[in-house]
C-alpha cells in the first residue's frame, strides 16, 4: 500500500499515559499536517488534555513516540520542546499573577539577550534595545487580542476571559511553529470568541503556524478545521472532516449524540 | 556610643547582604532555603582559614585547613565560592524535582549534617571550639586599635554591600530576573515558554549562596572568630523574617527588613533580661521571630515595601508616539 | 565478637526503626492527604515528649500511661494547628511555598515555646528501664521491648484502619487523587481533620518513645530528629504509609549497624546519605511506582 505523501508537522504514534489505574491515553496515533488547523475533540475525560500534556513534555509518557517536524521529541522536557517551536496553552489559563501583561509577553520571547545571569550583568545596553523591539511586537499582539488597555495591569487582576487571551497572545510572542491550544475559547465571551477564530485563521494564513485545537463547540471546529481527530476514553475513535464524522455511527454514539 | 553605633552600622551591612541573597533565592525565585545560615557559615569558615596563617596543628590556634594568608578581597571571594559550591551540591540533590518541598527537605537536612560534621571533624575548622585569630583586613599595615579600626571596616562593608546591591539589582531588573519571577509564580508556565527551570533555579540558588558566603566572610573578618554555636537555626529565620517583613522581591525592602528585624528588634531585645531565667529571653526571641514570619505572610504577604510594579512607558516604544498623542491608549 | 556487635547493632536498629516508624507514618499520612510537608512536625514529637514528662515526672504517672495521654493531647494540638494556622492560608489559596514557610515559622515558634516553659536543660523520665532480657541473639530491656511492641501494634492498627474502615479508604482515595476524591463525594475537610489528628497522635507517641530511647532530651529533640524522619519518608515514597514503615526499618537498621563500625556521632550521616541517594536516583521511593511524583 502506498503511503500518502503528506508533510506532517506532528506525528503521534501509539501514545500511552496512565495515572495510577486510570489509562488516560491508551494507544493514540494521529498526524497534524503542516499549515493546517487540526481539531481534537471528544467528551470530557477523553484524554485530550493528557495528549497535549504528553506532547509538550509536561509529563513523561508510558509508551509511544512523538515526532515534531522530523525530530523525535518523545519524553523531551517542556522547555526543550518549547524552544523547538512547539508551544502549548493551558485549558485553565495560567497567568503569572505578579507579572504585568507586558511582562508576561516579554517573558515568552526566547531569543532576547539578558536571559542568563552574566548577560543580565554585562549586556545592559543590548538588553534595553532588544526590550524596545519586543515591546513593539507585544503592542501589536495586545492590540490584536484587545488587551492593550490593560498592558500595565498585573495579570492576576485580569478577568477570566482576558487571562485566556493573554495565554494565547503570550504563546505567540514565542514565535511558535506549532501551537497546541487547549480550549482557547472556553470562558471567552462569544463576540471575542468569534474574533479569536479569525485570529487563528489569520495566523495560520499569514505566519504559517500549524495548530492543534481542542474545542468542545463543534460549530467552531467545523468552521476552522478540515481535519478532526475524535477521542473517547483514551483512544482514537475516528478521524476525518467534520461532515464525515457526523455520519460516523461510533462518533455519534460516543460523543455527538451525548 | 559612637563605637556602638558604628558596630550597628557594620552589622546592618552584613544583614543587608544576607537579605539580598535570600531574596534572590526566595523573594525572586521561590526557592525554600531553610538553612541559609549554613551558607553564611561556610563562607565565613573558608574566608577565615584562607586569610589565617597556617595551622600549628594542636598548638594555640587549634587545627584547621588552608592557612593561605590571602589578602582581603581574595579571602572573601574564597568564602563566597565555597558557599556557592555547597549550593551547587545541594541544588543537584534537591532542585531537579519540580516540587519545592524536596529542596526544603534537603536544606533542613544539610544544615544539620554540615553543623554536626564541622563540630565533630576537628581538623577542618577546629571543631566545636571554632577558629580564632582571623586577621582584620589590612590592619597589619594600618595597625589600628579595635575601636579605631571600625571606621575603615565600615568603609569596606559599605563598598561590598554596594557591589552586592548592584549585582542583585542588575539581576532583578533584567530578562533573567523576569524569568526567575515567572518561575516563582508557576514553574510549569515558565517551562512551557521554553525556560529551563532547573538551570534558572540552580543559578539563583547558587548566586544566593555566594552572596551568603560573602556576608559570612565579612563577618568573620570583622569578628575574627567563628564556631558552631554562632550559627543556629534561629539565625536563618532572622534573615527570613527580615526578608518577609521588608518585602520579598524588593531589594530596597531588604534594607528596611535588615534594619527592622536583625538590627532594631535583636538589639532592642538584647537589653531586656530576665535575671531569674537568663535563657528565657532567648526562647522568647525565637518565638517572636517564628511568629513574625507567620504573621507577616498572613497579614502583609507583600511586606512593608512591596515588589515594584514594572511599567513600560509607551514613549519608548517605536512607532507608538502617534497613538499616544491621539489618545488611542485608553481604547479597549 | 564482631558478630555479636552486629547483632547488638541490629537490636538497636529495631528500636530506632520502631521510633522512626511511628514518626514517619505520622508525617507521611498527613502529607498524603494534604499534599504539603509539615516542617513543624518535629515539634509534635517535642510536645508529646514534654507532655508525657509533665504526667510522668509532675504527676507521678506510669510512663506508658503518660505516653498515651500525651499522644492524645498532641493529636489535639495538631488538629488545632491545622484549624488555626494552616486553614486560613488554604482558604486564601496561598501558594504551597507560603504554606511551607508558615510551617517552618511555627516550628521555630513551638520549639521556643517549649523551651520558654521547660527551659533548655536536659530532662529525663522517671521510669525503670526494667530487667534485661535475652531474646534470641538480642539483649533488650523490658522498656525497649515495649517500644517495639507499641510500634508494631500501631502499624497493625494503621493497616486495619487504612484497609478496612471508611475513614482509611477515604484517606487513601484522597492521597491517590484529590480531585477524583472530591468529585466522588468524600468529605475532604473531615478526612483532613482526622489525618491531622492521627499525625499528631503518632508524632506525640514517637516523641515519647524517642525521648525514652535517647534517655535525656531538650526542646530540640523533635527538630533534630526530623530529618531522619524525612529520610525514612522519602525512602518509602512521600505520602505512602507502608513505604514509610519500610523506610523506617531500613534507615533504623542502617544507622545503628553502621554505628557499630564507626564513630556513632556520624550515624545520622548514614541516614542523610540514604536520603541523598534516594533523591538522586529514586525520588519516588523504593516501592513500585504508583504514578505520582
Ligand atoms: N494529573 C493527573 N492525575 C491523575 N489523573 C489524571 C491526571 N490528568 C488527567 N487525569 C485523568 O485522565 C483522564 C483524562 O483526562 P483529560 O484531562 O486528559 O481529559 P480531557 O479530554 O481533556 O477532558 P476535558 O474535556 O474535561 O478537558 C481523566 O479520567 C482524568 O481524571
Ligand atoms: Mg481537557
Amino acid at each position: 500500500m502506498a503511503i500518502p505523501l503528506r508533510d506532517n508537522m506532528l506525528v503521534v504514534k501509539d501514545l500511552r499515559k496512565s495515572f495510577g489505574g486510570v489509562k488516560a491515553v491508551d494507544g493514540v496515533s494521529f498526524d497534524v499536517p503542516r499549515g493546517t488547523i487540526t481539531g481534537l475533540i471528544g467528551p470530557n475525560g477523553a484524554g485530550k488534555s493528557t495528549v497535549v500534556n504528553s506532547l509538550s513534555g509536561f509529563h513523561g509518557v508510558d509508551g509511544g513516540s512523538v515526532m515534531f517536524d522530523g525530530t523525535d521529541i518523545t519524553n523531551w522536557p517542556s522547555h526543550k520542546v518549547a524552544q523547538r517551536g512547539l508551544i502549548r496553552t493551558f485549558q485553565l489559563a495560567r497567568e503569572l499573577r505578579s507579572l504585568t501583561v507586558f511582562e508576561n509577553m516579554l517573558l515568552a520571547s526566547n531569543d532576547q539577550p539578558g536571559q542568563t545571569s552574566w548577560q543580565a550583568l554585562f549586556l545592559r545596553k543590548k538588553i534595553r534595545d532588544s526590550e524596545r523591539d519586543l515591546l513593539g511586537k507585544a503592542v501589536d499582539l495586545l492590540k490584536r487580542f484587545n488587551l492593550f488597555h490593560v498592558r500595565d495591569e498585573y495579570a492576576g487582576n485580569l478577568s477570566g476571559g482576558q487571562k485566556k487571551l493573554l495565554d494565547l497572545a503570550r504563546a505567540l510572542m514565542a514565535d511558535p511553529r506549532l501551537m497546541l491550544l487547549d480550549e482557547p475559547m472556553a470562558g471567552v465571551n462569544p463576540t471575542l470568541a468569534g474574533q479569536l477564530q479569525e485570529h487563528i485563521r489569520d495566523l495560520k494564513d499569514e505566519k504559517g503556524i500549524t495548530f492543534l485545537l481542542i474545542e468542545h463547540n463543534l460549530r467552531i471546529v467545523e468552521s476552522l478545521c478540515n481535519h478532526v481527530v475524535v477521542m473517547a476514553e483514551g483512544t482514537i475513535l475516528a478521524e476525518g472532516n467534520m461532515s464525515a464524522l457526523r455520519e460516523n455511527e461510533n462518533v455519534v454514539r460516543a460523543y455527538l449524540g451525548g | 556610643m559612637l563605637h556602638y553605633l558604628l558596630t550597628l552600622a557594620i552589622f546592618f551591612a552584613f544583614f543587608a547582604v544576607e537579605a539580598w541573597g535570600l531574596n534572590l533565592q526566595f523573594g525572586l525565585t521561590g526557592i525554600l532555603d531553610f538553612t541559609y545560615i549554613t551558607f553564611v557559615a561556610i563562607g565565613a569558615y573558608f574566608a577565615g582559614v584562607a586569610a589565617m596563617t597556617p595551622s600549628t596543628n594542636g598548638g594555640m590556634g587549634g587545627s584547621y585547613i588552608f592557612g593561605w594568608q590571602l589578602p582581603f578581597p581574595l579571602s572573601p571571594v574564597i568564602g563566597g565560592i565555597a558557599a556557592a559550591m555547597l549550593g551547587v551540591v545541594v541544588g543537584i540533590i534537591g532542585l531537579r524535582r519540580l516540587r519545592s518541598d524536596y529542596l526544603a527537605i534537603v536544606t533542613v537536612s544539610v544544615g544539620q549534617i554540615v553543623w554536626m560534621v564541622i563540630g565533630n571533624a576537628t581538623p577542618l575548622f577546629n571543631g566545636w571550639d571554632g577558629i580564632v585569630g582571623v586577621p582584620q583586613p589590612y590592619n597589619s599595615v594600618m595597625n589600628l586599635s579595635t575601636n579605631n579600626y571600625e571606621w575603615p571596616f565600615l568603609g569596606i562593608s559599605v563598598i561590598v554591600a554596594a557591589i552586592i546591591f548592584w549585582l542583585v539589582r542588575s539581576l532583578t531588573e533584567s530578562p533573567y530576573g523576569r524569568i526567575l519571577r515567572a518561575i516563582r509564580e508557576d514553574e510549569n508556565v515558565a517551562a512551557a515558554l521554553g525556560k529551563n527551570v532547573f538551570r534558572y533555579r540552580m543559578s539563583a540558588f547558587v548566586i544566593g549562596a555566594f552572596i551568603a558566603g560573602i556576608s559570612g566572610a565579612l563577618q568573620i573578618e570583622y569578628i575574627g572568630a567563628w564556631n558552631p554555636s554562632g550559627w543556629t537555626t534561629l539565625e536563618t529565620f532572622i534573615v527570613w523574617a527580615a526578608m518577609l517583613v521588608g518585602g520579598r522581591g524588593n531589594n530596597r525592602g531588604m534594607l528596611l527588613g535588615a534594619f527592622l528585624v536583625p538590627v532594631l528588634f535583636t538589639e532592642a531585645t538584647r537589653w531586656i533580661t530576665i535575671p531569674a531565667h537568663p535563657l528565657l529571653m532567648e526562647a522568647i526571641r525565637g518565638m517572636a521571630i517564628g511568629l513574625l514570619m507567620v504573621l507577616a505572610v498572613r497579614f502583609r504577604p507583600q511586606g512593608v515595601i512591596p515588589e515594584r510594579k514594572r511599567v513600560f512607558p509607551l514613549t519608548t516604544i517605536p512607532g507608538l508616539k502617534e497613538d499616544v498623542a491621539n489618545g488611542h491608549t485608553a481604547q479597549g | 565478637m564482631t558478630l555479636s556487635l552486629i547483632w547488638m547493632g541490629i537490636g538497636f536498629g529495631l528500636i530506632t526503626a520502631s521510633v522512626l516508624a511511628l514518626g514517619a507514618v505520622g508525617l507521611t499520612l498527613q502529607f498524603g492527604v494534604t499534599n504539603f510537608v509539615n516542617f513543624a512536625y518535629g515539634e509534635f514529637l517535642t510536645i508529646g515528649a514534654y507532655l508525657a514528662f509533665v504526667f510522668n515526672k509532675g504527676l507521678n504517672m506510669n510512663i506508658w500511661l503518660s505516653m498515651l495521654i500525651a499522644g492524645v493531647l498532641t493529636a489535639v494540638v495538631a488538629y488545632l494547628f491545622n484549624v488555626w494556622v494552616i486553614q486560613p492560608f488554604i482558604k486564601r489559596k496561598s501558594q504551597m511555598i507560603i504554606l511551607l514557610v508558615v510551617t517552618i515559622g511555627m516550628d521555630l515558634f513551638l520549639m521556643n515555646f517549649v523551651q520558654a516553659i521547660f527551659g533548655p536543660e536536659f530532662k529525663q523520665y522517671q521510669d525503670p528501664a526494667g530487667s534485661i532480657l535475652h531474646i534470641g541473639p538480642f539483649l533488650f530491656t523490658l522498656q525497649q521491648i515495649i517500644i517495639i511492641l507499641i510500634a508494631a501494634a500501631a502499624m497493625v492498627s494503621l493497616h486495619v484502619l487504612l484497609k478496612y474502615t471508611k475513614l482509611g479508604k477515604a484517606m487513601r482515595a484522597l492521597s491517590d487523587n484529590a480531585e477524583l476524591a472530591l468529585i466522588s463525594g468524600i468529605p475532604t475537610m473531615r478526612v483532613t481533620n482526622y489525618a491531622w489528628l492521627l499525625s499528631g497522635f503518632l508524632g506525640g507517641l514517637a516523641g515519647v518513645v524517642l525521648a525514652i530511647n535517647v534517655n535525656n532530651f531538650t526542646p530540640a529533640l523533635g527538630s533534630e530528629f526530623l530529618f531522619v524522619i524525612f529520610a525514612a519518608v522519602i525512602m518509602g515514597g512521600i505520602g505512602r504509609p507502608y513505604g514509610a514503615m519500610l523506610g523506617a526499618l531500613v534507615i533504623g537498621l542502617a544507622m545503628e549497624v553502621s554505628a557499630t563500625f564507626m564513630d556513632s556521632a556520624y550515624k545520622t550521616v548514614v541516614a542523610f546519605g540514604i536520603l541523598v541517594i534516594m533523591l538522586l536516583f529514586r525520588p519516588q521511593g523504593i516501592l513500585p511506582s504508583r504514578g505520582r511524583v
